[in-house]
C-alpha cells in the first residue's frame, strides 16, 4: 500500500514539474543542441526524470502541440508538423483500425500472409517519436528498398508467375475472356472517381483497385500518383483480403439458383510442351501489343517459365516460396508504414476505400454477367460463377467460386474451372496496367 | 471542365476495355492454334515413358538385390 502511495505521488509530481518546465523549455529551443554538444553537464534527478518524461509516448498521446513532425521515408526535408489530431487521437484510431485488421486476420482468417505484417507495420508506424517510417527507421528503409521503385511488386509477379498453373486456361482457352471482363470494374471505376473530383492521373491509380491485384496497384499508384500510394495498396490488400466477404452476395444477386447448379465438362489434359510455350506466347503478345506491360507481364512470365521448363526447380521453387515470402514480408511491412494517422486518416482515403469497394464490385459483377452470355452461346455450359473469378486475385476468388458453387450443389467442384478465369484475370489486370500508364507516357 | 474529364475518362474506358479484349481474345486464338499444333506434331507419350521409366528402375533394383545377394554369399562363403 505504502509503495503504491508513493508511486503514485512519484507520478504526479513527474506530470506536475513537466508542465511547468514545459513552458520555460518553450522559450529557449536554440539552446538545446549547444548543450548537446559541449561538454557532459550533471544533471540532478528530477531534471533527469523530467527529461525522461518528455521522450514517453503518455506524453507524445496527450502532449497536443509537442511539434512532433511527420516523418517521410524521403528524408527530413518532406517532413511537416503534426497537428493535434495527427498526433494524439489520430493514432489512437489507427491502433484500433490495426486491431481490427489482426482480428480479421486471426479470427476470420482473411488473407493473413498479407493482413498480419501489414497491420503489425501500421501499429509500428503509429508509434510516436521512434520515427519508423522516416528515411533511416526501420519501415522507412524497407519503404526506400523496394516500394518506392517498384521492385517488390515485380517480384511477388515473378513469385505468383512460378505459383501459377496455366492448365486449366489452356485446357478451355475462352474462358480467358472472363478475365477481360472483369477488368471493366477498372475502368468503370475510372470514370466513378473522375466523376467524384480526382484528376485524371489520380483517378486511373485508384481504379487500378477494381483489379483486385495489390502488386499491380502499388506499381501503378508509385507511377501515377506517389502521393496515394499508401491508401491505394491499403484499399487493394483489403479488398483482396476481403474477396470472401464482398463477392458471394455479388455472384448471388446476379445468378439463378439453375445457372448455379450448372456442372460443368471436366477440362482436357493439357499437353507439358503447351505448358511450357504459354509464357512465352504471352510475353510476344504483350511485346508487340503493350511494352508498357511488359515489366509487370515479363516478371510473371519469367516465373511461370522457370517453373514450366522443368530443368531449373532450384530456382522456381525459391521463387514461389523463400522469395516470394521474404518479399511479402517487407511489402507488407512497407505498405503499413503508410497506416501513419497522418497520411491514412485524410479525407481522399475515403473517397479511394469507396471507390475501390465500387471498382472491385463492378468487375465481379461484370465477370458474372459475361459468363451468362457465353453460357448462353457456347455449346459447352458455362457456370456463371466462374465469371467472378476474373478479378486477379489468386487463387483466392477462385476458391471462392468453388465455395459457393459446392454449397448450391454439393460435389460440384468449378475450382478448376475457376483458375481459368482467375489466371486470364492477373494478365488482364496488368494489360489495363499497360494502357493505363501508356495514356499517360 | 468537369464534364469533359468524364468525357475523357469514358474515353479510356473504351480504349482499355478494347485494347484488354484485343489482347485476350488474340491470347484464346493462340491458345487454340498451339493446341492443335502440339497435338498434331507433338502428341503426348508419357504412358510410354513412364512405363520404360519404371521397368529401367525396376531392373536397376533388381541388378543391385543380386548384387547384394552374391555378396552377402560371398561373405558367408568365405567366413565358413
Amino acid at each position: 500500500m505504502m509503495l503504491k502511495k508513493i508511486f503514485i505521488s512519484l507520478l504526479f509530481a513527474l506530470v506536475a514539474s513537466s508542465s511547468v518546465t514545459y513552458a520555460s523549455e518553450h522559450v529557449a529551443p536554440a539552446e538545446a543542441p549547444v548543450a548537446e554538444k559541449s561538454a557532459y553537464v550533471p544533471k540532478s534527478l528530477s531534471e533527469l526524470a523530467v527529461s525522461f518524461w518528455q521522450t514517453t509516448g503518455i506524453n507524445a498521446f496527450f502532449d497536443f502541440n509537442d511539434g512532433e513532425t511527420t516523418s517521410e521515408p524521403k528524408g527530413p526535408a518532406y517532413e511537416k508538423e503534426m497537428n493535434w489530431f495527427e498526433s494524439s487521437l489520430g493514432r489512437l484510431i489507427m491502433l484500433l483500425i490495426v486491431f481490427v485488421l489482426f482480428y480479421l486476420a486471426i479470427a476470420k482468417n482473411f488473407e493473413p500472409l498479407l493482413l498480419i505484417p501489414i497491420a503489425f507495420g501500421g501499429f509500428l508506424a503509429n508509434i510516436p517519436l521512434a520515427g519508423m517510417g522516416g528515411e533511416h527507421g526501420m519501415l522507412g528503409i524497407i519503404y526506400n528498398m523496394g516500394i518506392a521503385n517498384e521492385f517488390f511488386p515485380l517480384l511477388i509477379f515473378m513469385g505468383v508467375g512460378a505459383m501459377t498453373d496455366f492448365g486449366p486456361l489452356l485446357s478451355n482457352p475462352k474462358t480467358a475472356l472472363l478475365g477481360g471482363a472483369a477488368q471493366f470494374g477498372i475502368f468503370g471505376a475510372l470514370v466513378g472517381a473522375v466523376a467524384i473530383g480526382f484528376g485524371l492521373q489520380e483517378a486511373s491509380a485508384i481504379s487500378i483497385i477494381g483489379g483486385a491485384d495489390g502488386p499491380t496497384s502499388i506499381f501503378i499508384a508509385n507511377r501515377l500518383a506517389p502521393d496515394m500510394l499508401g491508401a491505394i495498396a491499403v484499399a487493394a490488400y483489403s479488398y483482396m483480403a476481403l474477396v470472401p466477404v464482398i463477392q458471394p452476395p455479388i455472384m448471388r444477386a446476379l445468378t439463378s439458383k439453375e445457372e448455379r447448379v450448372i456442372v460443368m465438362k471436366t477440362t482436357r489434359k493439357v499437353n507439358r510442351l503447351e505448358k511450357l510455350f504459354f509464357p512465352i506466347l504471352v510475353l510476344i503478345l504483350a511485346m508487340f501489343i503493350l511494352p508498357e506491360s511488359t515489366p509487370l507481364i515479363g516478371a510473371f512470365t519469367f516465373g511461370n517459365f522457370a517453373k514450366e521448363s522443368g530443368v531449373v526447380d532450384r530456382l522456381s521453387n525459391e521463387m514461389q516460396n523463400s522469395l516470394i515470402n521474404i518479399v511479402t514480408i517487407f511489402l507488407g511491412l512497407g505498405v503499413g508504414s503508410k497506416l501513419a494517422a497522418d497520411k491514412f486518416l485524410v479525407f481522399e482515403t475515403l473517397g479511394i476505400m469507396i471507390i475501390g469497394l465500387l471498382a472491385f464490385s463492378a468487375g465481379t459483377a461484370a465477370g458474372v454477367l459475361m459468363a451468362k452470355v457465353m453460357n448462353k452461346y457456347s455449346k459447352e455450359p458455362i457456370n456463371p460463377l466462374i465469371g467472378a473469378a476474373g478479378v486477379s486475385a489468386v487463387p483466392m476468388s477462385a476458391r471462392v467460386v468453388s465455395k459457393v458453387g459446392s454449397e448450391e450443389k454439393p460435389g460440384n467442384i468449378l475450382l478448376m474451372h475457376a483458375m481459368g478465369p482467375n489466371v486470364a484475370g492477373v494478365i488482364g489486370s496488368a494489360v489495363a496496367a499497360g494502357v493505363l500508364l501508356s495514356i499517360f507516357k | 471542365m468537369e464534364v469533359s474529364l468524364v468525357g475523357e475518362s469514358l474515353k479510356f474506358m473504351v480504349l482499355g476495355m478494347t485494347i484488354v479484349f484485343l489482347f485476350l481474345a488474340l491470347l484464346v486464338q493462340v491458345m487454340k492454334l498451339q493446341a492443335k499444333l502440339v497435338g498434331k506434331y507433338f502428341p503426348e507419350k508419357e504412358v510410354v515413358t513412364t512405363t520404360s521409366k519404371s521397368a529401367a528402375l525396376a531392373a536397376d533394383d533388381s541388378a543391385k538385390t543380386a548384387a547384394i545377394i552374391a555378396a552377402i554369399t560371398e561373405f558367408k562363403k568365405n567366413k565358413s
